[in-house]
């Protein structure tokens, strides 16, 4: 078990290099850098070419692609993000709100998507078959099929607009507490949930339909334990296995995936951010970012290994 | 696949994909009027002449709902396939050589599911422009990877298979393993695939051509037509409904289609439509 | 104009022009308001109160700047009272600065203020790099010396960046937020809010009103901030899309303000040896064939635009020469007509298009002139181009004989002066399409000669000119543009939107 860990966690930093350096030139060969794109095509048509060569010289945009490379390899030694290029700010100041504020999102929404997957998981596969796990499935297939933008645009339209129950929009700051930020945000939260749920309970219906056909939850049955403990007690720990990959990945691609519900609902977080350094060309950001979403990928694969290695007696044995 | 068109679900799921591609298929010969063409009657509200109204350029919407699935299908398709047989292929050969390549592929893995889609997209859009290769072959790198996991997983059992053996004894090379042993074995699992690859390409390209980097205008496109009818929703709210409810019968259908052809062949879709 | 008027003008001291609202402005409250115009300007902690950091179209609530050019394009004084060349080639000019006016820390506006705030400017305004020398002189008087004569000079004092700092050196100047305007900054998160309230002791007496302005950026979510308008979330919404302009007007609740005047596109038109538009008559019929009108009507919906003159000018410029307009059928005809003279009796394909999506509009305005230039066989396709990295992408290499050329690409034109506008049609910047020959000499040697004449009747005549020579030749295409438009709720007042986004003042705004 330790040496599993051991081995995934060193893949797992050749992953995270890998995909720092991948990153790295995938902004540099992008056509334009951090000081272009920080000028408006105005600007531009009246700005002296001395001027603009004078101006990267002094952001060090002018230097070779490599030095540049090593440079941003040295500081993630050292644990230095570096600073923006253009505005010279410490980039970890700058990701570390949004950061903050996905991973709560990300929190609330599996929090309340879970238990509700769940529920509805297991009254599909009680029901197997039947009116109710048709109904739910179909429902699940439906949620699963209608995209993000279309949710969210519709959610605002009908419960902030015709019926101004919620805010349409976020105006909460970053750096509010979270109690502040999530409370302006119920709307973004539940469309990350409609999809959260429809994609668990999917993943839990047929983890759940496939144990309770096994030949244990046969012979459970047949020695006369009821069957709630059986759901609850055998087959439930057992289904979890399976789905406890995909949903944790899953879960770690709600941290910085949700970009669509951040730009629709203005949430403060780091999708939104990542987005906006790109088309900023402010590299460093990106880094970071791309390093924080590794790194929670990495994570919750890491807990999912050991949630799998709790929940299934083989592998503890 | 005729246990699978027993099922209600699947069969609905199928009718929905068969419709929608002949649709797509005969718009240039069933649209009543070019897509792109100004009718020269802004914003008329749905009629005889007009099923569905004008939009604001006085296109005709009936005509441009019938075209806006050609190209995200399009792209939806080729990515699938773009991402299945390139899946498979990686997934296998990972399977059959396992060691240093396997971990190689497996980082590749990891490594798309930590960047975020939207950045890689946006890279590669930034790059190499916003055309419909572009677009597919973006879209199918994002979908191959999940092939990965799921062939790779097949593999792994296949390997266990005492032909395979047979054929590494008879001094076949690995490229023709598994392109003989490996793949026609994985072909049920790789339809399933497809489908739902496919499917979950489209609710991705619809999800772009609305942040701007998918499709552009003036293409008809049913992401472009709701992120473009937004503006009208309270007064026009056809133009924004009409084609969320094409983008959202397509995905059903062939999530439908995928989970019947899985439950006929015995296999897992949910699972594999993870990642 | 001349200097004397200008003087006159000057004293008034008054900032003329706001709209009369209904009954007597109230004093305090606070309203808040969200702006959708892309901008990159937006910042880190450090510098999001910097001027060259928040959004242009705020920078005139902390700060001043030295001139302000009203909604008619003409220039105000703002904290200069008065300007005058103090040469005969217009290349010095001297500033009067208007007396009594006070920063928010309480110190006094001085002339070395204005000189280390140019300091920066010279170095990083796009429009301040002619100036080589500022002094403060013995009177008070701050003195400005130009690599060259430039006669429409006050208009770069009133530039969107340039704006008045207390004196720091330049590295840090301006980061504190410290300005001269109608409200200071109260806090700021950067690229998401900024929160602003009253100067007591702003130079306008009695000015402002309202007590407290929060400004959000919704910067291209214009229907996240048009949502949060009509749930009550925002009272205003700042640079809306013309289109959503007729759906907002049916809300009793709401106002539309439309700015009288607004960006537009120019397309170049590549003139390398082997390009379509090589041949004038092409460019001509281009010019004819496209549906300026239909623009308008479809794009932006009547009323909401405005016909361009084929040069960088805005037509709410008093300097803007109208084109000669014919019946539609005729236009199309003489399009044909020319083509079929430069030997293509059945229409041109003049390759693809390419665009970014610099405003909403943009992907329906070239989708009706592609339309409309096909009426008069003028064929093209359209390609969008991400946002990032298009100006690399349509600027080839000044130089024709290397090969890297530029694109037939469009990119948007901010409403300016004469002498910024009308210098991007030279021959060695790309968007003229790198226009060469005796009529171009002619427009730059009549430009030459406008930027030293210090009449403004003389440099008017000089600018029409510019224009008939830019209607005949086509160097480049530049068919329509849009007014600016916000929307606010009713109890919003005292409010004017304004052709220049950067200079829309909240002075006179109060809440009913």
């Amino acid at each position: 078990m330790i040496a599993l860990i051991l081995r995934r966690g060193a893949l797992s930093l050749v992953t995270l290099f890998l995909l720092a350096s991948f990153i790295f030139f995938a902004t540099e060969v992008l056509p334009g850098d951090a000081l272009d794109v920080s000028l408006s095509a105005d600007e531009i048509a009246n700005m002296p070419a001395e001027v603009m060569a004078r101006r990267k010289a002094e952001l060090g945009l002018d230097r070779p692609i490599l030095e540049r490379y090593w440079g941003f390899l040295g500081g993630l030694l050292r644990f230095d993000l570096g600073r923006t290029i253009i505005t010279r700010a410490p980039v970890g100041e700058i990701i570390a709100m949004p950061l903050r504020n996905s991973v709560a999102l990300a929190g609330v929404t599996l929090l309340l998507a879970l238990p509700v997957a769940l529920a509805i998981a297991m009254a599909a596969a009680q029901a197997k078959g039947r009116a109710v796990d048709n109904a739910v499935s179909g429902a699940a297939i439906i949620g699963y099929s209608i995209p993000e933008f279309v949710t969210g645009l519709l959610l605002i339209a009908v419960f902030a607009v015709w019926w101004p129950l919620f805010p349409a929009t976020i105006t909460a700051s970053t750096n509010d507490p979270l109690g502040v930020l999530l409370a302006a945000a119920p709307l973004a939260i539940a469309t990350t949930i409609i999809g959260s749920v429809a994609y668990l309970g999917r993943i839990l219906r047929v983890g759940l339909i496939e144990v309770m056909a096994a030949d244990f939850v046969e012979r459970l049955h047949l020695s006369g334990i009821p069957r709630w403990r059986i759901i609850w007690l055998h087959a439930l720990p057992a289904a979890m296995i399976p789905g406890l990959s995909a949903a944790a990945l899953y879960a770690a691609s709600l941290v910085s995936g949700v970009v669509v519900v951040e730009m629709v609902f203005a949430y403060p977080g780091i999708g939104a951010e990542l987005v906006r350094a790109v088309t900023r060309r402010e590299v460093h950001v990106v880094q970071a970012i791309a390093l924080a979403a590794a790194i929670c990928v990495v994570l919750f694969n890491l807990l999912a290994d050991l949630g799998i290695a709790a929940l299934d007696p083989r592998t503890r044995r | 696949m005729r246990a699978a068109l027993r099922r209600p679900a699947a069969l609905l799921g199928g009718l929905l994909v068969v419709v929608h591609l002949v649709v797509a298929i005969a718009a240039p010969w069933i649209a009543p009027f070019a897509p792109t063409s100004l009718l020269d009657a802004p914003l008329e509200p749905p009629g005889a002449t007009y099923w569905l109204g004008t939009d604001d350029l006085g296109r005709d919407a009936f005509s441009r709902l019938l075209w806006g699935g050609r190209v995200a299908m399009l792209v939806a398709f080729a990515a699938g396939a773009v991402a299945v047989l390139g899946g498979a292929l990686l997934g296998l050969a990972a399977a059959y050589r396992r060691g240093g390549f396997d971990d190689v592929v497996m980082r590749l893995v990891e490594m798309k599911l930590a960047v975020p889609t939207i950045l890689f997209v946006a890279i590669f859009v930034t790059g190499f422009g916003q055309s419909v290769p572009v677009l597919i072959v973006a879209v199918g790198i994002i979908q191959m990877m999940g092939v990965v996991r799921t062939s790779r997983a097949a593999g792994i059992v296949l390997m266990e298979q005492g032909y395979v053996r047979a054929a590494q004894l008879n001094g076949e090379s690995g490229l023709i393993i598994i392109l003989r042993e490996l793949l026609p074995n994985v072909a049920d699992l790789l339809a399933v695939e497809f489908a739902l690859r496919a499917s979950s390409a489209l609710l991705l390209v619809s999800a772009l051509s609305f942040l701007g980097l998918g499709i552009s205008p003036p293409t008809p496109d049913w992401g472009l037509m709701v992120e473009d009818g937004m503006a009208l929703l309270e007064s026009e709210p056809a133009l924004v409904l009409a084609p969320a409810l094409c983008i959202s019968t397509l995905v059903l259908g062939m999530n439908l289609a995928a989970e019947g052809l899985a439950d006929a062949l015995g296999l897992d879709a949910a699972r594999g439509g993870g990642g | 104009m001349s200097a004397l008027s200008r003087r006159a003008l000057g004293a008034l001291s008054l900032l003329p022009g706001i709209a009369a609202a209904q009954g007597a402005p109230r004093r305090g409250g606070a309203i808040t308001v969200a702006q959708c115009s892309a901008n990159r300007f937006v910042a880190s902690a450090q510098t999001a109160r910097h001027p060259y950091f928040t959004v242009d179209l705020t920078t005139r609530i902390p700060y001043n700047a030295l001139v302000w050019v009203d909604r008619q394009m003409r220039l105000q004084p703002e904290l200069a009272i008065a300007w005058q060349p103090a040469s005969a080639d217009q290349s010095v000019w001297d500033i009067t600065l208007r007396p009594g006016v006070r920063f928010h820390d309480g110190s006094p506006l001085r002339a070395e203020d204005v000189v280390a705030s140019y300091q920066l400017h010279r170095q990083r305004n796009f429009a301040s790099g002619q100036i080589q020398r500022i002094e403060a002189m013995a009177d008070g008087r701050v003195r400005f010396s130009l690599d060259a004569g430039n006669s429409e000079f006050p208009y770069v004092l009133a530039e969107y960046q340039n704006m008045i700092m207390p004196a720091a050196p330049v590295e840090t100047i301006g980061n504190t937020g410290i300005g001269t305007g109608p409200f200071r900054f109260a806090s700021t998160d950067p690229n998401r809010v900024a929160v602003y309230e009253r100067n007591p002791a702003y130079w306008r007496e009695g000015f402002p009103y309202l007590d407290r302005i929060e400004l959000h950026n919704r910067e291209g979510q214009q229907e996240t901030a048009l949502a949060g308008l009509r749930a009550g979330q925002f009272d205003m919404v700042m640079t809306i899309d013309p289109r959503s302009v007729r759906n907002l007007q049916r809300d009793a609740d709401l106002v539309v303000d439309s700015g009288g005047g607004g960006h537009h596109y120019v397309i170049q038109l590549p003139k390398y040896p082997g390009s379509p538009f090589e041949d004038k008559r092409v460019r001509q019929a281009l010019a004819l064939g496209v549906d300026r009108e239909a623009i308008i009507r479809l794009v932006y919906g009547e009323g909401n635009g405005w016909v361009g003159n084929d040069s960088h000018l805005v037509a709410a410029d008093p300097n803007f020469l109208a084109m000669p307009r014919l019946p539609r059928p005729e236009a199309v005809a003489r399009a044909r007509a020319l083509l079929a003279a430069a030997g293509h009796p059945n229409g041109i394909n003049l390759g693809t298009l390419y665009w970014s999506p610099q405003s909403p509009e943009v992907g329906r305005y070239f989708q009706v002139l592609q339309e409309t230039a096909r009426e008069a066989g003028l064929t093209m396709a359209l390609e969008q181009r991400p946002a990032d990295g298009y100006v690399q992408f349509r600027t080839g290499d000044n130089d024709l004989s290397k090969g890297s050329f530029h694109r037939f690409a469009m990119t948007a034109v901010g409403p300016r002066n004469p002498g910024i506008s009308l210098f991007r049609m030279r021959g060695d910047f790309v968007e003229s399409g790198h226009w060469r020959g005796a009529e171009h000499d002619r427009y730059m040697a009549l430009y030459a000669e406008a930027m030293r004449e210090g009449d403004a009747a003389r440099r008017r005549a000089m600018f029409t000119a510019m224009q008939s020579l830019l209607h005949e030749e086509v160097p480049a295409l530049l068919p329509a543009g849009t007014m600016t438009f916000s929307v606010r709720r009713r109890h919003v007042q005292g409010f004017e939107f304004h052709p220049q986004i950067w200079s829309v003042r909240f002075d006179e705004v109060w809440r009913g």
